[in-house]
């Protein structure tokens, strides 16, 4: 028997804890007499900012190492997941891994009464907004929390790892077992905290698993891309299609390339009062994946279909309040904010005001000024935007 | 006879460790006094763990990070040339841009190690693994080998050094092993005991040809016509006598750690009433010996050879073994385009060690795993079909199959 678990995990910030999560698994099947090793997603190697990625662990009471290695560790992906662990909610909405693999489905690997394991402060609920259905049934658990991200390369020791551990062995004691995780805490760290966060995060796990029944969740439409065969394509290596030069005016106005678009890599997206923007052309200027398109009234629209997350928009736009990273999960579309703007200004800046809301995202700074606002304020319309007046209530 | 493993503990302990860290603890153990450093995928995450490890206190080594491959290398060979124990590694095309260093590391029979991860060879870019980029020093006067586990590469590392410093021997390693698929596979590794090692693996003693200011020697002078065959032909010697002294080192080996390697250059896998073997380096032993226990579950008498060694080739050993069978499959994971019937490499020296044969197994060859494309058991118990079929005397158009291409 072959128990596999599958760590997403976003690329750099995360690799550190991925990593470890999928060692812990080993040491500790290790310790109860079973045979266990790790590897990651190969293809997902040179990980870039964010990039959603994949370490798995396999264990197996029974077989032997060889044959264990045999199954799970000549492969690239996994076959299937007992337990999909997802260690930053965002990645319920679909990952795109660096390789030519397409936006797939975050459970698209569990199997029949596998569990998906999520660290997020969002209800279960919630999560099943975004999380496609399945044919079969399967189980849904949360590590209360938000998502453990670093800065780059760095492993940020905030009991994550330990809290994982002891989710899963509520999940599925059959990989690990709750006393195995505790004794292998104490005796590597000698600290009894980490035992600890692991058995109240396994006793967490315990009370608010769901079951999720078949055919509830999301619609999803996202295709695996069928790849060409070797006679399918020009010789000499050119297999990506050139991003042709230029762009129309307008929303989706930029060349980009249509087979890999990355937008599943961010944990935030910028939000932008079109009606603040003073058209400094900064953010179409310095976005590291020319996502802003700009418009005929010489605005910037984003389009969020290849938006990193990677906040450089939000750090150099001069105007406070005008571009403001929020959550990704508080959106459900990745539709074009400036016409949405356009049709209806005053609703616009209400629904960006309410997404906004006035906690203000920390987040490891890896490309600009690391300037930090804790706090968000409401700035009223510009009168002559075609909002209301300067001062009145959004 | 008790082996020294069954009396005193020559094991440490047990690590999680993946194929790059474990190759760092072998030169942490190796005590390599000089290691060059510049990074490539897989390779990276060997030099990362050593700079590690002396970061963190826990071994002491002179470690220079080069301005590319080429510098690196001959940071590697000059430290060997004054009798330091020496280690340097890369991957794909940085390994191949660094060629000039390792042809003269050769021809100065200087005996560093370097670890080889190995990976395809841009363009366009591809990280997984592909055996072309350490396959290209096979006519260089290394020696050559492939570990298929961690712990294989572990001990390779002290094996290697152990062979390569031999004073009848003095040639540079290359310990080859799978990217991706062994460079980064975490398992729980045994490490060995310091003093074990001690033991087994001697100082580094280069002898007279020591450079030193005490004692000024000339090395690589230019000498034209009226040398290079001579110095070849002493090359060639080293390389005959690297033979006799393989099995020597095994041996050692196994007396000190248990019995470990039962055949020095390629582990046979029910070998020995076989028809049917494929052979392969590195990683696909283990879906392949997964396949060989399936067919014989079946009935059908399938063996694998696990070649470790290419460079010395084992040719009477090789000779002896694949003279037995039927049936003889070499699994390439590499290519040798425009060589005959379009073959890998690997195939091309098998064949020609079988020639001599009156009574020759047939032979196939597989290119597959190419850039680091799966290599399941599935596949090897297809490869199995096709060599069994052609034992059978099957025709076949082509000596070549393309196993896990998309056509
Ligand atoms: S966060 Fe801003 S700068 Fe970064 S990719 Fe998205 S739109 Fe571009
Ligand atoms: S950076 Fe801000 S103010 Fe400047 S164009 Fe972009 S949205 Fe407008």
């Amino acid at each position: 028997m072959i128990k596999r678990v599958e760590v997403n995990y976003r690329g750099i910030f995360q690799k550190t804890l991925g990593k470890y999560i999928g060692g812990d698994i080993v040491q500790i099947a290790s310790r109860m007499g079973k045979v266990a090793f790790s590897n990651g997603r190969y293809s997902d190697s040179p990980e870039r900012n964010g990039i959603p990625c994949k370490y798995f662990a396999f264990v197996s009471p029974d077989l032997s190492e060889e044959e264990l290695e045999a199954e799970c560790g000549a492969k690239l992906d996994i076959d299937e997941a007992d337990v999909s662990v997802v260690v930053d909610d965002t990645m319920v909405k679909g990952v795109e891994p660096w390789g030519w693999h397409g936006v797939r489905a975050i459970n698209e690997k569990l199997r029949e009464k596998g569990c998906l394991l999520v660290t997020s402060q969002h209800s279960h609920d919630q999560l099943l907004t975004f999380i496609p259905k399945q044919p079969f049934s399967w189980r849904l658990a949360t590590v209360e929390g938000p998502a453990s991200l670093a800065g780059l390369w760095v492993y940020k020791d905030d009991l994550t790892r330990e809290r994982v551990l002891g989710a899963l062995a509520a999940v599925d004691p059959g990989i690990i077992s709750i006393e195995a995780v505790e004794s292998y805490l104490l005796e590597k760290t000698k600290d009894k905290h980490r035992a600890e966060a692991a058995r109240a995060s396994y006793d967490a796990t315990l009370r608010n698993m769901r079951v999720v029944k078949a055919g509830e969740g999301a619609e999803w439409h996202h295709e695996i891309p069928r790849l060409p065969t070797w006679k399918e394509f020009e010789s000499g290596g050119v297999v990506v299609p050139a991003v042709p030069r230029g762009f129309t005016m307008g929303p989706r106005g930029q060349s980009r390339n249509e087979r890999f678009l990355r937008g599943t890599t961010k944990s935030h997206r910028p939000v932008v009062r079109f009606d603040l923007c003073i058209k400094c052309t900064l953010c179409w200027y310095d976005c590291p994946d020319e996502c802003f398109d700009p418009t005929d009234d010489g605005l910037y629209d984003v389009n969020y279909e290849v938006c990193v997350g990677c906040h450089k928009c939000a750090e150099v736009c001069p105007v406070p309040e005008c571009i403001v990273m929020v959550d990704e999960l508080k959106f459900d579309n990745n539709d074009s904010p400036w016409e949405h703007h356009k049709r209806d200004p005053q609703g616009y800046i209400k629904w960006a005001e309410e997404k906004k809301g006035l906690e203000r995202i920390h987040y490891p700074h890896v490309t600009g000024t690391g300037m930090e606002i804790r706090e968000g304020k409401f700035v009223p319309p510009k009168p002559d935007k075609g909002g209301p007046a300067a001062g009145a209530k959004a | 006879m008790a082996t020294v493993a069954e009396t005193t503990n020559v094991w440490a302990n047990e690590l999680l460790l993946n194929g790059c860290q474990a190759v760092a603890q072998g030169v942490k153990l190796a005590n390599v006094d000089v290691i060059a450093a510049y990074p490539i995928r897989p390779y990276t995450e060997v030099m990362d763990q050593l700079s590690k490890l002396i970061a963190d206190g826990e071994f002491d080594s002179e470690y220079i990070v080069a301005d590319s491959e080429h510098s690196q290398f001959e940071i590697v060979k000059h430290a060997s040339s004054v009798g330091a124990r020496a280690f340097g590694g890369s991957s794909g095309t940085g390994w191949m841009y660094g060629f000039e260093a390792l042809v003269v590391a050769a021809t100065d029979r200087l005996p560093p190690l370097f670890v080889v991860g190995n990976r395809a060879l841009d363009d366009p870019g591809a990280f997984g693994v592909e055996h072309n980029d350490a396959l290209a020093l096979r006519d260089m006067g290394w020696l050559l080998c492939w570990a298929s586990t961690a712990q294989e590469a572990l001990e390779h590392v002290l094996i290697g050094y152990r062979i390569a410093e031999d004073n009848r021997v003095l040639m540079p390693m290359a310990l080859a092993m799978d990217g991706a698929f062994l460079t980064h596979s975490q398992h729980m590794i045994k490490v060995p005991t310091q003093e074990a090692v001690n033991t087994f693996l001697p100082p580094f003693n280069l002898g007279k040809r020591v450079l030193h200011p005490d004692n000024p020697v000339s090395i690589a002078p230019q000498v034209n016509e009226d040398w290079v065959m001579e110095l070849r032909r002493q090359n060639w010697e080293a390389a005959r006598r690297a033979r006799t002294v393989i099995p020597e080192v095994y041996k050692s080996f196994n007396d000190l750690f248990g019995p470990r390697y039962a055949n020095p250059f390629f582990d046979e896998f029910m070998c020995e009433d076989a028809e049917v073997v494929l052979v392969g380096l590195g990683a696909v032993a283990m879906p392949a010996r997964t396949a060989v226990r399936r067919l014989r579950e079946q009935g059908k008498k399938a063996g694998y050879v696990n070649l470790r060694w290419f460079r010395p080739f084992p040719t009477e050993q090789l000779r002896a073994t694949l003279g037995r069978m039927k049936g003889v499959g070499i699994i390439d994971r590499n290519f040798a385009m425009g060589s005959p019937d379009n073959g890998g490499i690997v195939v091309q020296d098998i064949r020609s060690c079988l020639y001599p044969l009156t009574k020759r197994p047939v032979v196939t060859d597989f290119i597959g795993g190419l850039g680091g494309r799966d290599m399941s058991i599935a596949d090897c118990v297809r490869m199995f079909e096709i060599t069994f079929d052609a034992a059978a005397g099957q025709q076949r158009d082509e000596l070549v199959t393309w196993i896990g291409l998309r056509e």
